[in-house]
């Protein structure tokens, strides 16, 4: 651009953005009066400006705004649903785990009773007072 | 709820409250969709980007605090995603692809139309500036800080962009 741009219209086009010094107002001015090629390029450059502020658009259209809020409730829901899957596929691994233990217990004894089962086979309440922890609960 | 500052409404939607967002969407559509459709067009792409950015925002509102103002915070993701767009798009297009797309059907277009061809051949981060200072009308120095350059950048690509826009628009259709 440098190589190419005029030192006045370089002025010109500093002028549209930046405050410029006296001198340089001075330089502008004498250059406008006297420089028909530099007024039309300041017409231009006001013209491209005027379409460029144009190009400003309000909206995106209706119902923006409710299919954004469509997406972050659909978005809610896919995490609800992972968190879901995610635990329910622990609740299986445990409860696989629960299964195994009682049928492990009910193999290694020779009894299909509920005790046997969880591991009370032949205990009485007595028993189960006798333990240090319980001392204090005796009867 | 639409007189409520934008502040109260963040804090509502921080609660769960979806429709305190949806008037914050509302309020500030027109800027982001300024933003992303001057740099992208008015096309699909833009609309989706406009969702991501306001998706974003209600994804980061805990860290709002830490900006100026909703619209500077908008403005700066509107930005940054339009920006990202347009540099993977510089990628997959050749200039010579879009070159040829534009004057192919040169004699149909209108002048706005053929700005908007001119326009986006312009480096995506001089097509920033154009955007925010000539269509959003940010001063030079909001312009510098949004954009986190400094003012003399900004003086520079705006110069820049308006030369070789006024360059292509004159040889083109007489301007």
């Amino acid at each position: 651009m440098k190589s190419a741009v005029s030192s006045q219209e370089e002025l010109l086009l500093k002028s549209l953005d930046a405050p410029v010094n006296a001198d340089e107002r001075e330089r502008l001015a004498t250059g406008m009066q006297e420089n028909p090629a530099l007024r039309k390029q300041s017409d231009q450059y006001y013209k491209i400006r005027e379409m460029l502020k144009r190009k400003n658009a309000d909206s995106f259209g209706p119902f923006f705004a409710e299919r954004v809020l469509h997406v972050i409730k659909q978005r809610a829901g896919n995490i609800d649903y992972l968190v879901f899957f995610f635990f329910r596929k622990y609740q299986v691994v445990i409860l696989g785990v629960l299964v195994a233990l009682l049928l492990a217990n009910l193999f290694l004894s020779d009894n299909i009773t509920l005790k046997s089962i969880f591991g009370l086979e032949g205990e009485t309440p007595e028993d189960i007072f006798s333990i240090d922890a319980y001392k204090d609960l005796t009867p | 709820m639409e007189n409520s500052s934008d502040e109260s409404l963040i804090v509502k939607s921080l609660a769960g409250d979806l429709n305190a967002f949806k008037t914050l969407v509302v309020r500030h559509e027109g800027k982001v969709a300024g933003i992303v459709r001057s740099l992208l067009g008015i096309t699909p792409l833009a609309e989706d980007i406009g969702q991501e950015v306001f998706i974003r925002f209600y994804d980061e509102l805990h860290k709002y605090r830490e900006h100026s103002t909703v619209n500077t915070y908008l403005t700066k993701i509107a930005l940054k995603l339009s920006v990202q767009e347009l540099k993977k798009k510089a990628k997959t297009h050749s200039a010579y692809e879009i070159t040829e797309r534009v004057n192919g059907h040169e004699e149909q277009k209108g002048l706005n139309e053929q700005l908007q061809n001119e326009f986006s051949k312009l480096d995506p981060d001089v097509q920033s500036v154009v955007v925010l200072r000539l269509v959003e009308g940010f001063s030079v120095e909001e312009t510098a800080e949004l954009l986190e350059v400094n003012t003399s950048t900004v003086l520079t690509r705006l110069a820049k962009a308006q030369y070789n826009l006024r360059n292509a628009l004159t040889i083109k259709l007489k301007l």
